[in-house]
């Protein structure tokens, strides 16, 4: 058992001893081995499922939202990714920072549960400290440069227009709507999705090609400027649909026209989109 | 699309264009009794900031040819600041297009002043040409 | 339930004569939710709008499309008909088949399958039209001028002449800004002073002027027609309903300190006025220097005043009211040269002068009695320089712009040096003349004719030799290097935004423009006005201008307030925004977006599905300050917050409808 599963545990056990937190979330041994799924622990006593290991790869942040309004303070373990889109949360209005309680976590990595090496998501992490926390445990983990982060959308910006919509074409005639993705994702926490608008009518309901893509290319827009690269989308996804393809190359053109950005830092930085410079780079003259 | 069709075909291409400028440069062009193909379709909008790229996406998906957004010259803006931020959205929604597989001669955003008539006549003209040069447009996702 | 009419103007031939009006009709009959189609020769005459009229009445029409010229034409016309055939003004659309269809295309055929098409998007999109009401918004008839400058002086008195009242606020303990400052103003030489100190006095002496003098606006809040506004006035420590403005006070104070009036060239005691036509003419006392308030020492001033006036326990004061219009008349400072200019000495030199300290040596009224003396020595300078440019169309160390009115009030310089000096000489360094105005040029060439000499060129270095500048410069109209040896050098330096006006603006709450000058609402058609409804600009704060541009826009400015506080409410345009507080999640993200400020977060309490009462943020639209542009449509995501006239749903219908 890792020194951190154990400062784990002895922290939840002060929190709700105390009463700092009624409950906190963390993670904890699924039926197999090779899965932690996140916890719900609301008394010292139970403090003991808390784990820490390579398989905790579910956020815990989104499970915010569903107590906007707690009785008391809620306790979160929080990773880098995590620390990200809790300030993604706070940012947009939707949880107060006064109601939670974080415990940030080092992270060097979580493992792929089907193969055993390092995840998809974890692969490209630029952030693996959390930057917001009342409490830190774990080694920090120092930070590199990964220059591999763009480099499978550098590779589908060569192909042609043919070659690329074949390629897409392929990807979203799998999705099959289950909306995991959005589900999952900190950015998206609208009260009412577009798509769930049968009155406006943005997009229909059917399951074929034209509206699957129609959906795919919509949130990646609207989440572009707020993508906090945490890759859960991509991780729920049943059908393995390729999506931190479309958020990557969005942020990689974010980053190109108007400057170096990563969301969620903080929460005041204005997000591209939503702000403009006077001499910003003009293509339509 | 069987041959006779594709010789009859004409593209159908959507324009939104702002009320205070381009759209009014449009009407200039009328006034002055210029001429540029049948084949586009204006929609009007209070200010090009107005137009939310998910109208290009729904176009797209229906089978338009071509789209044009059209706005005030920065600066110029009615609203003082709406083209500042139609420059941003379009410029990340037409990069986003090219991505998916969308020719990117389909989708132009282009400043024409309430002044600039033979701009929007040229600007029109041209994407029509363009588009006449590509081909019928494959529906998003469609399988022509 | 929608039950469309649908009109098909032929326009006499304009449109008939491409468009086959008759078929595009009958095609229009078939759409969804048309229940009467037809088309005519002139809807906008008389007999068309009857014809609409009737129609509503004949087939129970409660929408209606007019296709014909554009709506920027007669979108207007139509309004008023259907709100005489008893319908709504807003359940209308028209459509464009004459400058964007009948008279752009040639191809009969074509054109009428374009029309048909056209008239299938308004249809759709009228399907969808709702019924829009205007609010009204009450306005308050006092109007704030900030700054009494020669602009602000002149928008305050010609909106008090039109019967209005009006609070002018002044920083300084002087009103009247730079014009008095100056000696004789150009290209006619009248005395500054003569000219601005009457209308000094006249806005003190206006019944519907209240003057708050030594004042500043410190918080705003409100929109056009209702301004809360909070003003700080400082402390005088002289009680000025006691005072008489004998100045027996001045006289005896025994300490003095360099006048901020004189640019420093000259002393003033600390219980001062600013010059002695100062307008209040009473004094207030200088809180950093004065011996009793720093010190604790001295009191002489309260001990001869005649009527007891001096408080030294006075405090600033704070009042608040409320205002329908603001005028902003800020005015200009000058650029700090000296920070940057190291070739000309970074202000080391003392006989290296802006045109300003010119400008007060030659006041009969200044530093120096109206003779130009040099500040190092006091003796009279036989040869000056003055180099234009310094700081303006220099990218590189100042500021890109032109200033404007220094090609005019240098010549003027000249020629006051030359007429003072009739042995002098007076070389200009010049990049260009620009002298625009009527008499400018005439004035200008009868400089060259009192002597003065232009070479043009930029000057590259001055230093001082003995007690003499060396001036090094160019004269690139004979491609030579020349060398002055001068007395004095005038540089005519950048006017830039006065000090302040970047955080005025913002408690204000409206744009300046990249070079901090205040963003006018359009560059061409709207100058005097900002694009915050209700506050306008007068005068240099909108760019770099002379006084005769700058009476004129405040003239401008003036009446446009005139013409808001002659309502005693505002009709606001439907076409605003609105939230549909069931999808709102209060990200706020659509805030900082609206150019006029119109969308503020506001708190509701209703109870969720648990039934528990909670409270939460919403995005609420301020329908007096929302002018419907849509930027806020576009960033909320879930399209929570929607454009009335031009809703997501309706631009969905336009665009689905031409692809059917």
């Amino acid at each position: 058992m890792s020194d951190t599963t154990v400062k784990m545990r002895d922290i939840a056990k002060d929190l709700l001893d105390k009463g700092t937190v009624h409950y906190i979330i963390g993670w904890e041994k699924g039926r197999f081995s090779n899965q932690s799924p996140p916890a719900f622990i609301t008394s010292a006593a139970h403090a003991d499922r808390l784990i820490w290991d390579e398989y905790c790869l579910a956020s815990t942040a989104k499970y915010l939202l569903d107590d906007k309004f707690p009785a008391g303070k809620i306790g979160i373990f929080a990773r880098g990714c995590d620390a990200r889109a809790i300030n993604r949360l706070i940012q947009d209005g939707q949880i107060n920072r006064e109601n939670i309680y974080i415990v940030g976590i080092c992270c060097s990595g979580m493992k792929d549960p089907a193969t055993g090496n390092t995840a998809d998501k974890c692969q490209h992490c630029t952030h693996p400290n959390p930057i917001v926390y009342d409490i830190l445990i774990g080694d920090p983990v120092p930070e590199t440069d990964k220059p591999e982060r763009f480099k499978a959308i550098e590779e589908l910006e060569k192909l042609s227009p043919d070659e690329k919509h074949a390629y897409w074409s392929k990807q979203f005639e799998k999705c099959i709507r289950c909306y995991a993705c959005r589900n999952v994702c900190p950015a998206c926490n609208c009260r009412e999705c577009f798509v769930d608008q049968y009155r406006v009518g943005w997009q229909g309901k059917q399951n074929n090609l034209a509206e699957n893509q129609l959906f795919g290319l919509t949130r990646a827009y609207h989440i572009a400027d707020r993508c906090i690269e945490c890759g859960e989308c991509a991780r729920a996804c049943p059908m393995d649909l390729p999506l931190m393809e479309l958020n990557r190359k969005l942020i990689k053109d974010i980053n190109q026209l108007f400057g170096p950005y990563e969301a969620s830092l903080d929460t005041e930085t204005t997000p591209p989109l939503a702000k403009y410079h006077l001499k910003d780079l003009e293509e339509f003259m | 699309m069987d041959v006779i069709e594709e010789q009859q075909w004409e593209p159908k291409i959507l324009a939104f264009c702002c009320n205070w400028c381009a759209y009014s440069g449009a009407d200039l062009a009328g006034l002055n009794r210029m001429k540029y193909p049948e084949n586009i379709r204006i929609l009007r909008v209070p200010c090009s900031a107005r137009v939310n790229p998910q109208f290009i996406l729904r176009a797209f998906q229906k089978g338009a040819d071509g789209v044009l957004v059209a706005g005030c010259h920065p600066g110029d803006c009615h609203y003082a600041t709406g083209n500042y931020y139609t420059r941003r959205r379009f410029q990340v929604m037409k990069r986003l297009l090219e991505y998916s597989g969308i020719d990117p001669r389909r989708f132009q955003a282009k400043w024409v002043s309430g002044a600039e008539a033979d701009k929007f006549r040229a600007t029109v003209t041209k994407l029509c040409e363009d588009v006449k040069a590509i081909g019928p447009s494959r529906k998003l996702g469609g399988s022509k | 339930m929608k039950r469309i009419g649908v009109f098909i103007c032929h326009c006499g031939s304009n449109i008939a004569a491409t468009v086959d009006c008759a078929k595009v009709a009958e095609a229009a009959q078939a759409f969804p939710g048309v229940s009467f189609s037809s088309d005519y020769k002139y809807m906008c005459s008389e007999p068309g709008q009857e014809f609409i009229k009737d129609s509503i009445k004949k087939y129970d029409l409660n929408a209606i499309v007019v296709a014909s010229c554009t709506p920027r034409m007669h979108e207007h016309t139509f309004r008023k008909t259907l709100a005489n055939g008893g319908l709504n003004p807003y359940m209308f659309e028209m459509t464009n088949l004459r400058e964007q269809c009948s008279w752009v295309h040639s191809d009969i055929e074509k054109a009428t399958a374009k029309a048909i098409d056209l008239v299938r998007m308004s249809v759709a999109k009228v399907a969808k039209n709702e019924e829009l009401f205007s609010s009204t918004i009450p306005m308050h008839k006092k109007a704030l001028v900030i700054g009494a400058g020669i602009a602000g002086m002149q928008a305050a008195l010609d909106i008090a002449d039109a019967g209005h009242k009006v609070v002018l606020v002044d920083r300084e303990p002087t009103i009247g800004g730079k014009m008095p400052m100056l000696d004789k103003t150009f290209p006619t030489m009248d005395c500054s002073a003569c000219i601005s100190t009457p209308k000094m006095v006249e806005v003190a002496q206006h019944p519907n002027i209240e003057l708050m003098a030594y004042s500043e606006v410190v918080e705003i809040n409100g929109f056009i027609g209702n301004f809360d506004v909070t003003i700080k006035t400082k402390a005088k420590y002289v009680d000025h309903a006691k005072c008489t403005g004998c100045g027996l006070c001045e006289t005896k104070c025994p300490k003095k300190v360099p006048n901020e009036y004189d640019l420093g060239m000259g002393l003033r005691s600390c219980i001062y006025k600013p010059f002695a036509q100062a307008v209040p003419n009473k004094p207030v006392i200088d809180a950093q220097n004065c011996r009793k308030l720093v010190e604790g020492k001295c009191g002489v001033c309260a001990k001869v005043c005649p009527t007891g006036a001096i408080k030294y326990d006075d405090t600033e004061s704070f009042t608040t009211d409320t205002f329908g219009a603001i005028v902003m008349a800020t005015g200009y400072d000058l650029f700090k040269w000296e920070d940057v200019y190291g070739e000309y000495g970074y202000g080391k030199y003392p006989d290296v002068v802006t045109g300003l300290h010119f400008e007060r040596m030659v006041n009969a009224s200044g530093p120096t009695g109206g003779k130009l003396k040099r500040p190092s020595d006091g003796t009279t300078p036989k040869t000056v320089v003055f180099i234009k440019c310094v700081g303006s169309r220099d990218s590189a160390k100042g500021k890109s712009y032109c200033s404007r009115a220094c090609c005019m009030y240098t010549a003027k310089h000249a020629h006051q040096f030359l007429d003072k000096t009739p042995d002098g000489n007076a070389y200009v360094f010049y990049m260009d003349v620009r002298t625009p105005g009527k008499g400018y040029d005439e004035f200008y060439e009868s400089t060259l004719r009192d002597g003065a000499v232009y070479l043009r060129g930029r000057v590259s270095k001055i230093y001082q030799e003995g007690g003499k500048l060396i001036i090094k410069g160019e004269d690139s109209l004979i491609g030579k290097q020349v060398e002055v040896t001068a007395d004095m050098v005038v540089l005519a330096t950048a006017m830039v935004p006065s000090a302040g006006s970047r955080q005025l603006a913002q408690t204000v709450g409206f744009l300046p423009d990249l070079n901090g000058w205040y963003q006018e609402a359009h560059p061409k058609l709207r100058p005097v006005e900002t694009p915050t409804a209700g506050v306008f600009l007068a005068g240099a704060c909108q760019g770099p201008k002379d006084i005769p541009d700058s009476v004129a826009q405040a003239g401008a400015a003036a009446a446009k307030v005139c013409g808001l506080l002659s309502k005693s409410q505002l009709e606001t345009n439907p076409m605003t925004a609105k939230t549909n507080t069931a999808i709102c999640s209060g990200c706020g993200t659509c805030i900082p977006v609206c150019p006029y400020k119109a969308i503020q977060l506001e708190s509701i309490t209703e109870r969720d599905h648990h039934g528990h009462r909670i409270t939460r943020n919403v995005a609420s639209v301020n329908n007096g300050l929302c002018q419907g542009c849509g930027a806020c449509t576009v960033i909320c995501r879930p399209g929570a917050i929607d454009l009335q006239g031009f809703k997501n749903d309706q631009i969905l219908e336009e665009v689905d409808s031409l692809w059917m």
